[in-house]
């Protein structure tokens, strides 16, 4: 074997190695092909606003921020009530009752997405885990024990066309955590497009100087 | 402008220093590209001062703010997300650079006599890089920054004597708080100088002995050419494709190196299922796992690291040139980098049956590989005289120019 194989192998088998021991574990997680759009932003937003923020805070997303994903002046102004536009999203049950009725607070969901492995992956997953058995007792299968009760009543869905429109508005609410956790992910893509881009023209020249100069070598 | 250059000159040595160490700087024209990356890691020093200042700016050090402050960072910041994720892609991108600079060493030889102080120094940079990167971990005040600082902070406790009082005086408190952060932070500031400092001296170092190159062998003058425009060109274009992967994860992937956990705020009362160090400790932080008591693991970790500093000793072969002509020491090289592959790996997963066996048989690899260099080495110095140098290092031997001397049998 030469050693430039070898090289690569040894190498290769240390990236190997090295990303598998992260990406292990979240191979329980639906396999969902999300459509990250601003009208599925928008319409979990929408979801999150009337289910989620009864019970949980958006931390890190302000009212005016919902003015980025196609929300105009009117909606957010419905939405945050007297609350001025530069404020976080809070919950609309006050953190004492909340703590007092789950024994916890609930989580910040403004940056759950990235906070657990899988992303709008995990949080898809989460909210379609939920079941009922045999003693007509819910539990969540991804989280069993979970001290969240079923949002959608997921558990106690009845027929295809319902399973269909809550899978809808379960994937929707994702995508917009997705993009509470990371709202620049858009312009970081597309500026990372045009960086790559400049790059790969740039080496190529550098590339060809390096070949210039080194011609002149005997 | 001449007259100006004049003007200095004559009062510092700006134009000998620029033609004797910069331009004209000679260096072996046989380089290839693993000689790329020492300048790679000079060039993510600087990538990471100059995106730690900014950062800097807006990061509040303070237990009740600081996960907040980095949050603003990526949000409401102009570009705070470029640096940020520059920053934190940039640790990952050192330890790769001076991962693969180190392998580059060990592999030609290139500790050897003359360059002692040049891999000693290079060892200390690496300790002063883990530091650095130990103490700025804490610093997004995340769950896994508090757990990792409070796990390693507390491997002290296995300090004879004074244990308790060490770890207590380290966190300013009984465990990690507020008092850790602050001087984490200050920490992280202050010993990026003393890196620049010791990359100084490294370099200066370098400057005398002269770049090792693929032979091992110091070459005749004749075959040295000067940095510019040769090297100046490679390293731009090594430069070129270094960017494109770092920027490929700084633009698309800036999470992978952060682990999921490190987005919950920092939370004393719980425990995070699994605590992980960043990837460049796993191997180390795998070696400390394998060892059953603490002291002992805590040892084995240090000496882990610190080992490396020996090996101008431990190789007592006297042929010159690197693993290229020395077939049994390279085979030990690449055992030892497949073996850090899987220290790696089982440093990454939580600990189970099989895999802490296979962990502790891959350290006492790890430290084996040391222990017998000595004695290999010499015996493939004696079975190499005995079968007769490559043809290619008796020509580079006998050219009358090159610097190295030696003759079979010793
Ligand atoms: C009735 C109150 C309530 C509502 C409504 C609610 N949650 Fe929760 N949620 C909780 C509580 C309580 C927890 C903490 C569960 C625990 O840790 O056991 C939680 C936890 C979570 C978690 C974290 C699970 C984990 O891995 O730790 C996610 C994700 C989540 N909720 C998403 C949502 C979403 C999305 C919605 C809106 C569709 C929503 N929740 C609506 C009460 C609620």
């Amino acid at each position: 074997m030469n050693q430039k194989t070898m090289t690569f192998l040894l190498f290769g088998s240390f990236l190997f190695l090295t990303a598998n021991s992260r990406a292990s574990s979240d191979v329980s997680l639906a396999e969902v092909d999300f459509d990250h759009s601003v009208e599925n932003i928008k319409s979990g937003a929408q979801v999150a606003m009337d289910v989620c923020r009864l019970c949980h805070e958006f931390k890190y997303i302000k009212y005016r921020n919902l003015l980025e994903i196609g929300f105009n002046k009117d909606e957010v102004d419905v939405l945050r009530g007297d609350m001025p536009l530069n404020t976080s999203i809070l919950s609309t049950t006050k953190p004492e009752i909340a703590s007092k009725l789950f024994g916890m607070m609930p989580p910040d969901l403004s940056l759950m997405a990235k906070a657990r492995r899988g992303g709008a992956r995990y949080i898809y997953t989460l909210l379609t885990s939920y079941s009922m058995d045999a003693e007509e007792h819910v539990d969540n299968k991804l989280f069993p024990g979970i001290k969240m009760p079923d949002p959608f009543a997921y558990a106690i869905r009845t027929d295809d066309v319902r399973q269909k429109e809550l899978d809808q508005r379960i994937e929707n609410v994702s995508v917009f955590l997705q993009w509470t956790s990371d709202p620049k992910a858009k312009e970081r893509r597309r500026t990372g497009y045009y960086v790559i881009a400049y790059l790969i023209v740039l080496t190529f020249l550098f590339y060809l100087l390096k070949r210039k100069v080194w011609r002149t070598l005997k | 402008m001449s007259k100006l250059l004049n003007w200095v000159d004559a009062r510092f040595p700006l134009s000998e220093f620029v033609k004797q160490d910069l331009t004209g700087y000679p260096t072996p024209r046989n380089l290839s590209y693993w000689w790329n990356f020492g300048f790679l890691a000079g060039f993510v020093l600087v990538l990471q001062v100059v995106s730690g200042l900014f950062l800097a700016m807006h990061y509040k050090p303070d237990a009740s703010l600081a996960f907040e402050s980095i949050e603003h960072i990526m949000r409401e910041v102009n570009y705070g997300w470029l640096i940020r994720y520059i920053h934190s892609t940039g640790a990952s991108a050192f330890f790769a650079v001076i991962f693969i600079h180190m392998a580059r060493t060990l592999y030609y030889g290139s500790y050897r006599a003359p360059r002692e102080l040049m891999w000693w120094t290079g060892q200390g940079l690496l300790l002063l890089l883990m530091a650095t990167a130990f103490f700025g971990y804490l610093l997004p005040w995340g769950q896994m920054s508090y757990w990792g600082a409070q796990v390693i902070t507390n491997l002290f406790r296995a300090t004879p004597f004074f244990g308790d009082e060490i770890v207590i005086w380290l966190r300013g408190g009984f465990s990690i708080g507020d008092a850790t952060l602050t001087r984490f932070f200050v920490l992280h500031y202050f010993f990026p100088f003393l890196i620049i400092g010791l990359v100084l001296i490294h370099l200066v170092a370098l400057h005398t002995v002269k770049s090792s190159n693929p032979s091992g062998i110091n070459l005749a003058a004749k075959d040295n050419i000067p940095f510019h425009p040769y090297f100046t060109a490679k390293d731009l274009y090594g430069l070129g494709v270094f960017l494109i992967v770092f920027c490929f994860f700084v633009f698309f992937s800036p999470e992978f190196f952060i682990e999921a956990d490190n987005n919950i705020p920092a939370n004393p009362l719980k425990t995070p299922a699994h605590i992980v160090p960043e990837w460049y400790f796993l191997p180390f932080y795998a070696i400390l796992r394998s060892i059953p008591d603490l002291l002992g693991g805590v040892v084995a970790m240090g000496l882990s690291v610190v080992i490396f500093a020996a090996m101008p000793f431990l190789d007592r072969s006297h042929i010159p040139g690197g693993a290229r002509y020395r077939p049994v020491y390279r085979i030990l090289f690449y055992i030892f980098v497949l073996d850090f592959a899987v220290l790696t790996y089982v440093g990454a997963v939580p600990p189970s049956g099989s895999l802490v066996v296979i962990g502790q048989v891959a350290t006492f690899i790890y430290f084996a590989l040391f222990a017998l260099l000595p004695f290999i080495s010499k015996a493939e110095e004696k079975w190499l005289c005995k079968r007769g140098l490559p043809a290619e290092v008796e020509e580079l031997l006998k050219s009358k120019s090159s610097p190295d001397k030696f003759n079979c049998p010793l």
